[in-house]
């Protein structure tokens, strides 16, 4: 069904800690249509999607991907105020997992295929990396794809000298325009591979080419993206990612390999699977790689079999054994005296009361461990805030410039247009801007200055009305505005003003 | 409430000039439609003023992307019963004999959003589009409350709309309400209806009865999915005021894309914002068919067995949508002596003619071809 000429390309769509479904999704796709991922052209990601994508085509393993993302979760889930917890370093967690689970040939084998989305802090453009001359630099492009401002940090990271941060800010689904690309997201929407979610709404609102349905899943979702929900949850939504990919590659008949039994859509107990799989041992004659391969199954199996799971083994049934023991180890609950008591409830309610004593300790003591480990950037960065300050400087200077040496009202219009809907630092551009483009915070000024429009269009009106309107409008505004001294906040004082009569 | 009156109010009385024109120029060009919004008088007062929007914004919008269509047409308003008009384009062909293809738009569109569809369709054969009953540029009257009267509504105005043209027979293609409104259509009136295709069809299948045991979702996300139900689907839209322009082109960015093949500019997404900012009328018929979230109080999958059997169906979905594409075989399992056809379009959501323009323009030519 894909055009196999003009290649195809795979598309992972950011999403936090619902990252967990793209490694269902990726482990589906490596099992089941190996090709699919082999012979891609290129593997798109956006900040966890990219994180999926690297370990897929890096050679690193899902099923450790999968735990790792696991671990992060409950490593956020552990403190009272979760993810926000000052000693909660999420980038520290996530590179020392990369540097772990990816081989150290990892920039060969992922060289020119991985295609990791990135937003320049400079101008907030979106930027797609692609080759990469080691593993460092590999890492520390999925660092900036992964960088959510304020939630991981202030201070951007630079991947070759540049300054990045989230690729999902400006482009979470790259190349999803193409007719070629699969895309992947965990959010129900316009995806080749997406939950299907059980509402039939067709309303959908589309944040940097990610469409997401307007259902009450999706907001559940969005709200776990980055605080993450239970382990079990995760779990299940990996599951998830795994059926939803098997899905599209039945519907799209490009399952590789009808050797292996169906293991995943089918809801049997473990004893049946395994005569199933021997069933299919005994039947064909499959290469010896297969044979291996089932016979580790097999034994994986027979293990879990054995195991008296301490969750309920419904969920996790559909998944290829190896992940599903990466998941049922992380689902672990810790068994202590220590973890028991603490789960209580009046335990739990004291450690918020205790909150205010032991916040400030702890943060205290994160802060040293953040400033041992920023010590090797700190040249760099204090640069690039500074160079940042001078800018913001420079753009006020320029500002306030310009409003001192307005000559006329009419040319302090076309300023006032130029400051609110450009960056201060493109000032050529003032021929487009000043064309009748609507842009988004001018709206409400663009209705007013609709008013030739509105004249031509209604020819009922009698002269004296149009001669009024005249007079009111124009001049009116300009006196204000001149009185008060505010052309170049108009908008925004205006949208104040709204706000404060609403609430009245 | 009574803060967002005063607000209202406030915003009248800053700027004086241009809200005062604006709605006598609301007012002088369709008059009649003020007279038939519905009882809420308070509310549909300052409605216009709040909301940047009129008939005449809608025109031009239109006319800003019909002008890049180089196909010649002829648009009009059609005059059906109950002072209702429905405001229709054609583009005319000297081929007689060949059955017109009648185009129905979808939920909160209008005929604009076929621009990329028209050129290549008409090549052959008469094309016919119109504005559904209480959306677009057509009448938007009051609709009753119960689904299945306001169904009839709809349909008596389809019919009412056919035989004012004069077409005898068509090749019916709905979109979203449009292909639900094409399928009911077809049941009642089977001959007229030669060829029905329904793309991503809006309102198939029943609403599953355990749709929420799969996955636990919190209370508070529930409460508010209750909370926001009963309100029309739109109703934010028409909430945000001056502020609706850039929550559509923030919201849906992508239609921009869509169309960026024939408009640099957001023409399309001001198109859609007046088609679906004027007072509710489609709109809360549409509501009042369905049940939450989005699911048909009266499902096509049940009703489809009694469709005349020599009517063929083509169901064309994209490969992408959030739409389930399983509609086309139950239909086909359901009518096992029919034709009906499945067609996915690959890379294409649910709005297939737009996201995918050649390949689905393609498709409708190779089903119109077949018929004759």
């Amino acid at each position: 069904m894909f055009d196999r000429e003009r290649g195809w390309s795979v598309s992972f769509a950011g999403c936090g800690f619902l990252g967990v479904y793209h490694i269902g999704a990726a482990s589906c796709l490596q099992e089941r249509a190996p090709h699919l991922i082999r012979d891609a052209r290129k593997i798109f990601g956006a900040s966890a999607g990219a994180l999926a994508g690297a370990v897929l085509v890096g050679g690193g393993s899902l099923a450790e991907a999968c735990a790792d993302v696991l671990g992060l979760a409950k490593e956020a889930r552990k403190r009272s105020l979760g993810p926000l917890h000052p000693s909660f370093n999420v980038i520290k967690i996530i590179r020392d997992g990369l540097f772990k689970n990816l081989p150290e040939n990892t920039h060969q084998l992922s060289s020119d295929k991985l295609c990791i989305s990135l937003t320049r802090v400079s101008d907030g453009k979106n930027v797609l990396v692609s080759n990469f001359n080691s593993k460092e630099e590999i890492v520390q492009a999925l660092i900036c794809s992964s960088f959510v401002p304020i939630y991981c940090g202030i201070i951007p990271p630079s991947f070759r000298g540049v300054r990045y941060v989230d690729g999902g800010i400006s482009d979470n689904l790259p190349q999803y325009e193409s007719k070629n690309t699969i895309t992947i997201s965990p959010f129900s929407g316009e995806c080749d591979i997406c939950p299907k979610g059980n509402s039939a709404n067709f309303h959908e609102m589309n944040v940097t080419n990610t469409s997401i349905q307007f259902s009450v899943g999706n907001l559940y979702r969005l709200t776990q993206a980055l605080f993450p929900p239970e382990p079990k949850v995760l779990g299940e939504i990996c599951e998830q990612g795994y059926s939803d990919a098997l899905r599209f590659l039945k519907e799209n008949d490009i399952l590789s390999d009808s050797v292996f039994v169906d293991l995943s859509l089918t809801q049997r107990d473990p004893q049946e699977l395994i005569e199933d799989i021997n069933f299919a041992h005994k039947k064909t004659i499959p290469e010896t790689k297969g044979t291996t391969e089932m016979l580790k199954a097999e034994m994986l199996n027979d293990q879990l079999k054995l195991n008296t799971w301490p969750l309920d083994e419904r969920i996790f049934e559909h998944l290829p054994p190896r992940l599903r023991k990466a998941l049922q180890e992380a689902c672990k609950e810790k068994s202590g005296f220590y973890a028991q008591l603490s789960k209580l409830l009046p335990m739990r309610v004291m450690s918020y009361m205790i909150l205010p004593y032991t916040l400030p300790v702890e943060s205290a003591y994160s802060v040293a461990l953040r400033l041992v480990d920023w010590f090797p950037d700190i040249p760099d960065d204090v640069q690039w805030m500074q160079g940042q300050l001078r800018r913001i400087a420079s753009a006020v200077y320029s500002r306030a410039r310009n409003k001192i040496f307005s000559t006329s009202s009419k040319e302090s219009y076309t300023s006032l247009r130029k400051c609110q809907t450009l960056p201060p630092d493109v000032e050529l551009h003032s021929s487009y801007c000043h064309s009748k483009v609507p842009h988004s915070s001018a709206d409400l000024e663009g209705w007013l200055w609709d008013l030739p429009y509105c004249r031509d269009s209604a020819k009922q009106i009698s002269t004296d009305i149009k001669g009024l309107s005249d007079l009111d409008s124009h001049p009116t505004f300009f006196l204000n505005s001149e009185e008060s001294g505010l052309e170049m906040d108009f908008d925004s004082s205006s949208d104040k003003s709204f706000q404060t009569v609403s609430e009245d | 409430m009574a803060g967002r009156a005063a607000l209202a109010l406030s915003v009248a009385a800053a700027f004086p000039g241009p809200v005062s024109v604006r709605r006598a120029a609301g007012m002088a060009e369709d008059g009649h439609l003020e007279a038939s919004s519905d009882g809420s008088g308070w509310l549909s007062s300052w409605l216009p003023a709040w909301c940047p929007t009129s008939l005449p914004h809608l025109k031009e919008a239109e006319e800003k992307i019909l002008k890049c269509i180089t196909s010649t047409y002829s648009k009009q308003y059609v005059f059906i019963s109950n002072g209702n008009k429905i405001w229709t384009l054609t583009f005319s062909q000297d081929l007689s004999y060949k059955t017109p293809l009648v185009l129905l738009h979808g939920f909160g569109g209008g005929v604009g959003l076929w621009a990329l569809n028209f050129e290549d369709l008409c090549e052959n054969r008469t094309v016919y589009a119109f504005d559904l009953l209480g959306f677009g540029r057509s009448s938007r009257p009051q609709f009753d409350t119960d689904a299945e009267d306001a169904e009839n509504q709809f349909l008596d105005a389809i019919e009412e709309w056919r035989q004012e043209v004069g077409l005898d027979r068509m090749i019916l293609l709905g979109h979203n309400l449009g292909g639900f409104l094409a399928a009911a259509y077809s049941l009642k009136y089977p001959s007229r209806v030669k060829h029905l295709i329904l793309v991503e069809p809006w309102g198939f299948p029943e609403r599953p009865d355990n749709a929420e045991q799969e996955r636990p979702i919190p209370i508070w996300i529930k409460a508010l999915g209750a909370m926001l139900s009963p309100f029309n689907p739109l109703a934010g839209l028409r909430l945000a005021g001056p502020f609706g322009l850039s929550l559509v082109q923030r919201l849906r960015p992508d239609f921009k894309r869509k169309y960026s093949s024939m408009f640099d500019d957001n023409t399309v997404t001001e198109y859609i914002y007046h088609c679906n900012v004027q007072s509710p009328s489609g709109e809360t018929a549409f509501k009042n068919m369905t049940v939450p979230y989005g699911w048909a109080k009266r499902p096509m999958l049940q009703r489809i067995t009694h469709m005349h059997q020599d009517i063929p169906i083509t169901v064309i979905y994209g490969a992408r949508s959030c739409i389930d594409g399983n509609s086309g075989s139950t239909i086909q399992s359901l009518r096992p002596n029919s034709y009906v056809k499945t067609v996915a379009i690959l890379g294409a959501g649910h709005y297939v003619y737009a996201d995918q323009p050649e390949d689905f323009n393609q498709k409708v030519k190779e089903i119109c071809d077949s018929v004759d």
